[in-house]
């Protein structure tokens, strides 16, 4: 008895030994879990991409390269794409400053709707402004054709403005997140010795604020350069990076090129995002102690306060005239051509099929996407391993990557088995789950910085395994963040076209793609109908989002939204 | 610190109203800062101190009434042609410059020559001892340091009138009391009219010419420390500056020539010399009791005048002082002792007398 | 409590999604004619066979590119439609297979491979398009001859597909090079480029651009016309005296597919004289002779082409494109 008592004694003890090693090991082997979902879905497909265009029908090759850089057509496509995003970041910035300046110190009566206008962008894919620039501006525009214009829309003009109404959400947002975290008393106490509004703004505000201008600049730069849509739509006969890729994959199938483009057009990203990350990390003035305080409206002298107000309303005024034009639109057959109202625009079946094959991929990348963001969040935190920083870097890297060039990676990397997962739905999304995850993960982050570990200590102490104190703990803690990235990547997913549009199967439309083949074959009535659908779809979600981040205190940091 | 009475005072306040849209946060307030004073608005949160403050300086605007500075109305006037100049409560100072360049900001702003104002900045710096700090970056410095240099700052461009906002709340207890006393030593040697803004009322009645007690937007008294704190004006005053203890009576008796009076109270006769005259007998009092003004000795007995017996609820001895709380009837009584040389027999006491004093402040209490 | 139920919730919705998207038996096709045709097609494949063809339009160059990119382990089970460049591909390349289809018997030999490869079910041309109004409104008259196209009163006024993704486009380009010879011919294309407002993606598309008075002219394939003639556009047609080119309606079976009886059944189909008739009146020249809606009884005359060449030299062909043509600055 006694021996069969001591051998049992033994099982458990090894039993339990596993299970202390399981306790003690269980963020790490989570966090080697992780690290090879990212570099399966994150850098596998750009690793191929890079050997795609490195390799010829004989082996390594330098040969498109060289391609690449001789020949003026992909030249021009360089430098227009280049020229576009240091025109389209220097406007968005000027504008975005100057409503960010407006609703934080312009009179009360002004604040609240022009930080609405200025917001209002977000729930709107981008590509709605190269929708309602045709309306307006097209060969058959109400404009155009009201005052007999002869202005060329499709080429660099058309793009850059479609750009800029598109990302002046982002530059307002990050400027007055800036703003608001700069004391008033700053600019107050200048001014109560004398300094005028212009003074201020030059020997104070701006300085202090150039690190934020100089982090924001540099995401829209980024962003400009690898959104798909608009320059895909309105390029014209004037080549740019993104559009061409696609042209070289889908049209010419030469995916020596297309990887080749992809490279050129990744570099930027990645150079900016550790530029942004982290060289500028903490290079803000902090300037405030405790909770920022709304500032009062200033006296601001008509010399600046005229010049902002005419920027301010301007965009205003655009950005309302483009949602209104669209929605207007999509009760049109082609707006400004046929005359009767329909709504068969509204019901027609395969937009609408392709609409619920969206909420299908966005709802499963959702799932999946707040699922990783949560872990990798916690691994990254808690976690007291070697690499961890990478690990950060590489789930926050998806942000920075062209769509285009994640799609294309897709397509090369997943085409065959045993990966094969092209055709289907999963590797849409999956696509959208990798390239979003930061959202979730940073979400995830933040929550968990409020959460002390002396807490998962405490239940520790208390007798609870890791396991239990992550489900019963850590996890309904976090519980919001889980919301925020799910509802924030399912935003982005159904909206997002320069990936997809490499990865949609037969039979299998997603609404983003349709809009688009609607778009350039001119079908105006229908791609507006189809885009205000979505529009109502992310407002629903945001609205949700807003709702749920003020009842837990989520905080901001939900910023951006690249497609 | 000798101000003539008849001299026009520095800033006048006449019964200023602010609203933020239909909230009223300024009541209808009216004050007179003499030259030279050091004024204090102090009050709980949400009184309208600050309000108020920023009113003066200009940063926002009033509602109604007039504010007139050395006799010329400024409701008007921006801030910088107000010759007030103000210093935040988190120094504002500018991050992206040298303390220098802060000190001479303003001096830059106004167009003084070059020499003029290096000149003024040393002058300003060696006034707040901080000569060697010139080049210093602000974040290089400590927060007492930040604070002289906001300092220094405000007095740049000789304003007639300075405006503290809380400029010590950010300070540690114990940098707070030194920097605290050289506030003052400055602002007395420079005979500059100075109105500081609070919420702590020791640091008010430590370093004020006179206090201004603020609550919900109104004045309730201004007086000096003494004034206040001896003669508070209500019970919210008398409970907001210091410590105190209240204990309801009713005037029994009085005698006008020696102007002995007998408080009637739910534990006995209380025998007061009453000094205020719009008290008579009869009427419903509040007396104000301060807690190191009442004697604790041990044990119960002694049928002195004004001692009540009461039971020692709680003692907790700190060196100089001890802290007791009496139990009397069902209310407590907090006492301070000083000089506690009797500790560890008080430690094990249960019951002990307290000697309520003859000069109690009385409020009349409203029918 | 509240969040154990809506985790319950999210999975079984997320399972529920997932599983709808699992495919029904049925065959998934690439489709390159048009996407009116395309839907028409397939509906009648359904009739006729119970077959429900899963398709999204793409266009020629695009299906390629799928093709290129996902060989071996096509994500498709055929090609129904698309140019014979991917035809010729295919057949090169290994990826289709060879089946002599019974129902093709009597069908003249350029509509087949010989091996059966691959199929043209169809073989559609190009023609130039004009939008009436817009020419009335100006005093023009249609283009006599190709060479027409050339003058300046033309400029901006004209759409044409790109030869880099579509394959009419292709197809008008090694027309060009076959009717006037490669010097001649580029020197035709370049010329013709001054006046071109921009390339469509689709070979389709200015028939609607120019039906719809956003341009005078177009240069579009022929597959769309009839439809938009009977919508109700404002359309003028014609080809010019030269003559037009022509390509196949190409369709193969992809090799490795799980679903060959199905593939066979639907290329027995499209040999049949139904199917001829189907494509005829939409305007199509059909392997079976049929009443074609568009040109009537008077067939078009078509310049003499070698298809294999042309497929065989699409990809030299895109790259002087690329170098020759004009591409906007800004």
């Amino acid at each position: 008895m006694a021996s069969a008592g001591l051998s049992v004694k033994l099982q458990s003890s090894s039993r339990s030994k596993v299970k202390d090693f399981l306790n003690a090991n269980l963020i790490n082997i989570l966090a080697v879990v992780l690290f090879l979902l990212l570099a399966f879905f994150l850098l596998y497909p750009i690793v191929m991409v890079l050997i795609k265009s490195l390799r010829g029908p004989d082996g390594f090759t330098l040969q498109y390269y060289k391609a690449f850089f001789s020949k003026q057509y992909y030249f021009q496509s360089l430098y227009n794409t280049l020229l576009l995003g240091v025109i389209n970041t220097v406007v968005c910035l000027v504008i975005g400053f100057c409503l960010a300046y407006m609703t934080t110190r312009g009179p009360w009566i002004l604040r609240k709707p022009l930080k609405i206008i200025s917001l209002v962008p977000l729930i709107a894919p981008p590509y709605l402004f190269a929708l309602s620039l045709i309306i307006l501006f097209g060969r058959n525009g109400l404009v155009t054709r009201m005052f007999d214009l002869h202005w060329q829309l499709y080429g660099f003009s058309g793009v850059v403005i479609s750009q800029t109404l598109a990302f002046i959400p982002l530059a307002y947002m990050m400027i007055e997140n800036t703003l608001m975290s700069l004391n008033p008393n700053l600019e107050e106490s200048a001014y109560d010795m004398g300094a005028s509004e212009a003074t201020i703004l030059r020997t104070i505000t701006i300085p202090l604020l150039a690190p934020g201008l100089l982090k924001a600049g540099l995401l829209i730069f980024v962003m400009t350069i690898a959104e798909f849509g608009n320059a895909a739509i309105l390029g014209g006969r004037t080549p740019f990076l993104a559009p061409d890729t696609y042209t070289m994959i889908t049209g010419e199938s030469d995916f020596n090129m297309g990887s080749v483009l992809s490279v050129v057009l990744i570099a930027p990203c990645i150079l900016i995002f550790f530029i942004h990350n982290y060289l500028l990390e903490g290079k803000t003035f902090t300037t405030i102690g405790g909770k920022p305080v709304a500032s009062e409206p200033r006296k601001i002298t008509p010399l600046i306060k005229i010049p902002f107000i005419i920027i301010t309303m301007v965009a205003a005024g655009a950005i309302f005239v483009c949602f209104a034009v669209v929605f207007v639109a999509s009760f049109y057959k082609i707006l400004g051509v046929t005359h009767n109202i329909i709504l068969s625009n509204y019901l027609d079946f395969t937009s609408n099929q392709a609409i619920y094959n969206s909420i299908r991929v966005s709802f499963v990348a959702a799932v999946i996407g707040a699922v990783i963001g949560i872990l990798l969040a916690y691994v990254i935190v808690r976690g007291k391993f070697f690499g961890r920083t990478f690990i950060e870097m590489a789930s926050l890297s998806g942000f920075a990557l062209p769509g285009t060039v994640l799609g294309i990676g897709y397509l090369l990397a997943f085409s065959a088995p045993p990966l094969k997962l092209t055709g289907g739905i999963m590797i849409l999304a999956l696509n959208c789950v990798f390239r979003f995850l930061a959202v979730g993960v940073e979400a995830g982050i933040s929550k968990l910085h409020q959460i002390h570990i002396e807490i998962e200590e405490a239940s520790a102490d208390l007798g609870a395994g890791f396991l239990t104190t992550f489900t019963k703990i850590v996890l309904p803690i976090m519980f919001p963040a889980f919301i925020a990235g799910f509802i924030y990547t399912f935003m982005t997913a159904i909206i997002s076209l320069s990936a997809v549009v490499f990865l949609v199967s037969p039979g299998f439309d997603l609404a983003a793609v349709k809009i688009f083949d609607a778009a350039i074959y001119g079908e105006i009535g229908l791609a507006s109908a189809t885009t205000m659908k979505l529009v109502l779809i992310v407002m629903i979600c945001m609205m949700i989002l807003n709702f749920i981040s003020k009842k837990t205190r989520l905080g901001s940091g939900i910023a951006t939204k690249p497609v | 610190m000798s101000m003539n009475a008849n001299e026009k005072p520095m800033l006048i306040l006449k019964d200023i109203h602010k609203f933020y849209g239909n909230n009223e946060v300024l009541k209808g307030v009216s004050l007179e800062v003499r030259r030279g004073e050091l004024v204090t608005f102090v009050g709980p949160s949400g009184c309208g101190k600050t309000t108020l403050l920023r009113l003066i300086g200009g940063f926002t605007d009033i509602s109604a009434g007039d504010i007139i500075l050395d006799g010329q109305r400024i409701n008007d006037l921006p801030p910088n042609l107000r010759d007030t100049r103000i210093c935040f409560q988190n120094y504002a100072l500018f991050p992206h410059m040298t303390v220098a360049e802060n000190v001479g900001y303003g001096l830059k702003i106004n167009k003084w020559p070059k020499d003029k104002t290096a000149a003024r900045v040393n002058e300003l710096l060696e006034m707040v001892e901080l000569s060697a700090y010139g080049d210093r970056m602000i974040d290089k410095l400590s927060g007492g340091q930040q604070q002289r240099v906001a300092f220094a700052r405000a007095l740049s461009l000789e304003p007639k009138v300075l405006l503290l906002d809380e400029p010590l709340s950010n300070l540690d207890a114990n940098l707070r009391l030194v920097m605290r006393e050289e506030i003052r030593k400055l602002q007395e040697r420079l005979h500059i009219t100075t109105v500081f803004v609070t919420h702590d009322q020791f640091e008010a009645m430590a370093i004020s010419d006179r206090l201004v007690v603020m609550k919900d937007g109104r004045i309730e008294q201004v007086g000096s420390p003494i004034e206040i704190y001896e003669k508070p004006a209500n019970e919210f005053i008398a409970a907001f500056v210091g410590y105190v203890n209240f204990m309801d009576g009713r005037v029994a008796s009085l005698d006008e020539k020696t102007r002995d009076a007998v408080i009637d109270t739910e534990y006995g006769k209380i025998g007061i010399t009453l000094e205020q005259v719009d008290i008579n007998p009869g009427d419903d009092v509040l007396m104000v009791v301060r807690p190191e003004s009442v004697n604790i000795s041990l044990n119960c007995g002694s049928n002195r005048p004004n001692v009540l017996c009461g039971r020692l609820k709680s003692y907790m001895y700190a060196g100089s002082i001890a802290k007791c709380t009496v139990t009397i009837g069902d209310r407590t009584m907090i006492i301070d002792q000083y000089n506690p040389r009797d500790a560890q027999q008080f430690k094990h006491a249960e019951k002990v007398e307290v000697e309520i004093p003859r000069s109690v402040h009385l409020l009349k209490k409203k029918k | 409590m509240k969040r154990k139920f809506i985790a319950v919730v999210v999975a079984a919705i997320f399972s529920v999604v997932l599983a709808g998207s699992a495919m029904a038996e049925d065959v998934n096709a690439y489709m390159g004619t048009s996407p009116d045709n395309n839907v028409k097609i397939a509906k009648f494949i359904k009739d006729k066979t119970g077959i429900t063809v899963n398709q999204t339009f793409q266009s020629c160059g695009e299906i390629e590119a799928k093709m290129k990119a996902e060989a071996p382990n096509f994500s498709a089970e055929m090609v129904i439609g698309a140019c014979s460049p991917q035809g010729y591909l295919a057949k090169s390349s290994g990826w289709s297979v060879p089946y002599v289809s019974p129902a093709w018997k009597g069908v003249p030999e350029l509509f087949m491979d010989p091996k059966g490869e691959f199929y043209h079910m169809a073989t559609f041309s190009f023609v130039l398009v004009g939008n009436k109004d817009r020419l009335a409104k100006a005093g023009y008259k249609m283009p006599e001859s190709w060479k027409d196209l050339l003058d300046p009163k033309w400029k901006g006024e004209i759409v044409m597909p790109s030869p880099l993704s579509s394959g009419t486009a292709n197809m008008m380009r090694f027309t060009f090079l076959a009717l006037y010879g490669d010097t001649e011919g580029w020197k035709f294309i370049e010329a013709l480029d001054k006046n071109i407002h921009h390339y469509s993606r689709s070979g389709n598309a200015p028939t609607d651009l120019v039906g719809r008075g956003e341009f005078m002219l177009g240069i579009t394939s022929d597959e769309n016309v009839k439809k938009r003639l009977d919508d109700g556009y404002p359309l003028l047609w014609s080809i010019p005296k030269e003559g037009t080119g022509y390509d196949g309606t190409t369709s193969f079976i992809f090799k490795n597919t799980k679903k060959l009886e199905a593939c066979k059944k639907i290329i027995d189909l499209l040999g049949t004289q139904e199917f001829s008739d189907l494509l005829a009146s939409i305007g199509y020249v059909t392997p079976r002779p049929a009443k074609n809606a568009l040109y009537g009884t008077t067939l078009p005359k078509f310049v003499n082409l070698d298809l294999g060449k042309a497929a065989d030299e699409k990809a030299k062909n895109n790259d002087i494109w690329k170098q020759k043509l004009r591409t906007d600055f800004k």
